[in-house]
């Protein structure tokens, strides 16, 4: 029976992932993967709860939000990282060093 | 359609305003090339204006919810709503004046200026976590592009990128977050939350997923108020873009962040006990972690900006400790924190925006953030420095200015709340905040001037004069009116609790 | 077969499928590796919906995180290098620290998850269709999100726009 927990459990590591290429990856368009990777295991936490916790479709309303601000994000912040790219010839976060932090 | 909404529309007028206007100033802008600047100025002063009077009569709305329980009105809802109109008409009035927003795509910038308006109008009244995520995602998004502004400069860039996979990523966190609190109780509704957590299905093992659940739900209010330890985009950010959209960051998305933080927890995680204050839920004790969060963002704000000679960065670590002060008023878990807070918030705002007023016009005059270009200030202009000394003054809560009141009342509702230890640790916060706005002062009076450089006396157009004079009035001469406004927060503490 | 074994068999292939992928994402030294990865991923997260009966939001997420955001996505790598370059590199840093605390995070993030009583009422019901219940809750519940994404879209629309419009001289 596949239950609850295996999709927790697939949420959460696709969570973690997500954490980690945040947090170690220098290329921008990578660090936006891993946003990604964050967004969709909310996603499936929200549909996983949608049909076993609520036993309505609020959580799959909620998800269906959820991806279209994740696209309108996706739009902004590539064109930031391309407005980026035209500047600095180069999307490294480590050349992104001119605000001292 | 459904006769509910319909009816729902009545209360709608403020954010029906602003999405006209929007519309209003796209078309605008498209369609008469040749004054689109004066014309879009012109189309989102009158919006505003009209956000504004619509929004006076919802004072007499019963409180309740709108839209199937998606945003509430209720006198909260109607003070956040015309404080940050009021922010957003302030900076619509600023912004001009300043030499970095490229005055060919003005338009561009009023369309996100009354987007972010309404997306913030939306986060102060959210009681559903769906509507409270969509609104703060609308706000930040509109703030990152916001800051991108001056895409071909390098800092501008560099400060939209930070903020953008910050903000990401500390709002996907906060999804997680909200996503487990809906596995647990079975709804988005702040009201059912509450009634499902407080029912005691927390037994010994909900407690701990509800930790998890408040801190990944912290850490997006955290990164909207700019709290320790998710500050880190703010120095940056607050540098990089251009100064009227710094002005703007550090008051009006803050101000909703911290009402949405007050729905929250106030209606999400308290019970009232009848008539009398809240108190938190059983389950989790979310006033120690605020607490928590901020003593360490007022200390770490003020010892920050000891060492800050850029004025914008200085003024950024300022407004993170101002953020600490301001949830010491939501630690202080009653109606008398929610007024702390409330009267806080009136007197940060027209002491922020002045300074960073001031600080654009040096800018325009001597093209340079750093305080070291402030000195002689006094020869060259009196006015600024006159204007630019009492802002301080407010910020660092010296009476008769705004600032000590908003201080006081912090302070106060701490200790009323047995927390005496807790107003100690803010009143040295603010001793130490002296030295860094008292050296802005030294070094515009007494510093003598640099060898060669100008000492020209600066005249101030006529526009900053009277923009000077509506943010020096209350800042100075807020304790006249004080029973007005102290009134008005009297008013506006009620919050919908369904 | 029993259908129950084949059940199980099809949702840890993607189950697998979709973790597996996400490791390539996050782990790959190259990047177009990563992307076409991340396709993976979120066609795998679209079979997990049609396993919890979500059809109209699986059919969403194929059309737009496959078909916008990760196109966008593979425009955005490629146009943010020289096109001389076959070898896409992407560096990290701090790699064994971030390992071992997101390990961490994980750990106790299923074992929290395990031990707590979610709110189960009943048990879920049989597979419908989704579609005719999600319109009417757009026109009905959701109306003000709905009303208010839309606006959303737009000021994301013309900021993009905005931010990489080119500057006249």
């Amino acid at each position: 029976m596949i239950g609850l927990s295996q999709f927790l459990i697939i949420s959460a590591a696709l969570f973690s992932l997500g954490i980690m290429a945040v947090l170690t990856r220098k290329n921008a368009v990578n660090v936006l993967m891993g946003v990604e990777l964050i967004l969709n295991s909310a996603n499936i936490n929200l549909v996983a709860f949608s049909r076993f916790s609520a036993g309505n479709l609020h959580g799959q309303m909620y998800a269906i939000f959820v991806i279209v601000i994740a696209a309108a994000e996706a739009a902004v912040a590539l064109a930031i990282v391309l407005s980026m790219y035209r500047l600095l010839k180069t999307v490294n976060l480590d050349k992104a060093d001119t605000l001292k932090g | 359609m459904d006769p509910q909404i319909v009816l729902d529309l009545h209360s709608f007028y403020p954010e029906i305003a602003l999405t006209l206007t929007l519309l209003a100033v796209i078309i605008v802008d498209l369609a008469l090339p040749r004054i689109k600047k004066s014309a879009t100025f012109l189309v989102t002063a009158l919006g505003l204006l009209a956000a504004f009077i619509c929004t006076l009569p919802l004072v007499h709305d019963p409180q309740g919810t709108l839209f199937y329980g998606m945003i509430a009105i209720d006198p909260l809802a109607v003070f956040f709503k015309l404080f940050l109109i009021l922010t957003s008409f302030l900076v619509l009035l600023i912004a001009p004046g300043s030499r970095e927003l490229s005055k060919d795509h003005i338009g561009e910038f009023y369309t996100l200026l009354l987007g972010v308006t309404l997306g913030m109008l939306l986060l102060a009244s959210a009681t559903d976590m769906l509507m409270l995520f969509l609104s703060l995602e609308m706000v930040s998004l509109s703030s990152y592009i916001m800051v991108g502004y001056l895409s071909h400069q390098r800092e501008s860039n560099e400060a939209s990128l930070k903020y953008i996979l910050f903000g990401a990523v500390s709002t996907g966190s906060m999804l997680y977050g909200i996503t487990l609190l809906f596995g647990m109780t079975g709804s988005t509704k702040m009201t059912q939350i509450r009634d499902m957590l407080a029912q005691g299905t927390a037994g010994g093992d909900n407690t701990l997923m509800l930790l998890v659940a408040t801190v990944l739900i912290l850490a997006g209010f955290g990164f909207k108020t700019a709290a320790v330890p998710f500050h880190f985009w703010c120095p940056d950010v607050y540098a990089g873009a251009p100064t009227p959209v710094t002005a703007f960051l550090s008051v009006a998305p803050k101000a909703a962040g911290f009402a949405a933080l007050m729905r929250f927890f106030f209606t999400g995680f308290s019970k009232t006990a009848g008539a009398g204050p809240w108190t938190a839920l059983p389950a989790i004790n979310w006033t120690v972690f605020l607490l928590m969060i901020s003593v360490v963002t007022m200390t770490l704000g003020n010892l920050a900006a000891l060492r800050q000679d850029n004025m914008k960065r200085m003024l950024a670590y300022s407004s993170i400790a101002h953020a600490g002060y301001i949830l010491m008023g939501t630690v202080a878990l009653s109606e008398q924190g929610v007024q702390s807070v409330l009267i806080y918030l009136i007197t940060y705002l027209f002491m922020n925006l002045g300074a960073f007023l001031i600080v654009i016009e040096i800018h325009n005059r001597i093209g340079s953030f750093n305080v070291k270009g402030y000195s002689g200030m006094w020869h060259r202009s009196p006015f600024l420095t006159i204007a630019m000394t009492i802002f301080m003054l407010s910020l660092m809560g010296i009476p008769p200015f705004a600032g000590f009141f908003g201080k006081l009342y912090v302070f106060g509702a701490a200790v009323n709340h047995n927390l005496a230890w807790f107003a100690v640790v803010g009143a040295l916060n603010s001793v130490i905040a002296v030295y860094y706005y008292a050296r802005v002062i030294k070094t515009m009076i007494i510093d003598a001037d640099a060898e060669g450089a100008e000492v020209a006396r600066i005249r101030l157009p006529w526009t900053t004069h009277v923009l000077l004079w509506i943010l020096l009035i209350p800042t100075a001469g807020l304790m006249l009116v004080w029973d007005r406004v102290q009134q008005l927060t009297l008013d506006s503490m009620k919050i919908f609790f369904g | 077969m029993d259908m129950n074994l084949l059940t199980q068999i099809v949702f840890y292939f993607f189950a697998i499928l979709t973790v597996g992928s996400a490791v390539v994402v996050v782990f790959s030294k190259n990047l177009i590796h990563s992307a076409f990865a991340l396709l993976f991923t979120f066609f795998g997260v679209s079979a997990l919906y049609v396993f919890l009966g979500a059809d109209f939001l699986a059919a969403t997420q194929m059309v737009i995180y496959v078909g916008g955001i990760l196109v966008l996505l593979i425009f955005g790598v490629m146009l943010t290098h020289k096109i001389s370059e076959m070898n896409l590199k992407s560096e990290t840093y701090q790699f064994w620290p971030g390992l071992v605390l997101v390990t961490v995070v994980f750990l106790s993030l299923v074992v929290v998850m395990l031990k707590t009583t979610w709110h189960t009422p009943a048990a879920p019901a049989g597979l419908n269709p989704t579609t005719a219940t999600i319109g009417e809750l757009f026109m009905k519940e959701y109306i003000l999100p709905f009303e208010i994404a839309s606006v959303f879209l737009l000021i994301a629309l013309i900021g993009a726009a905005m931010i990489v419009r080119r500057r006249s001289a």
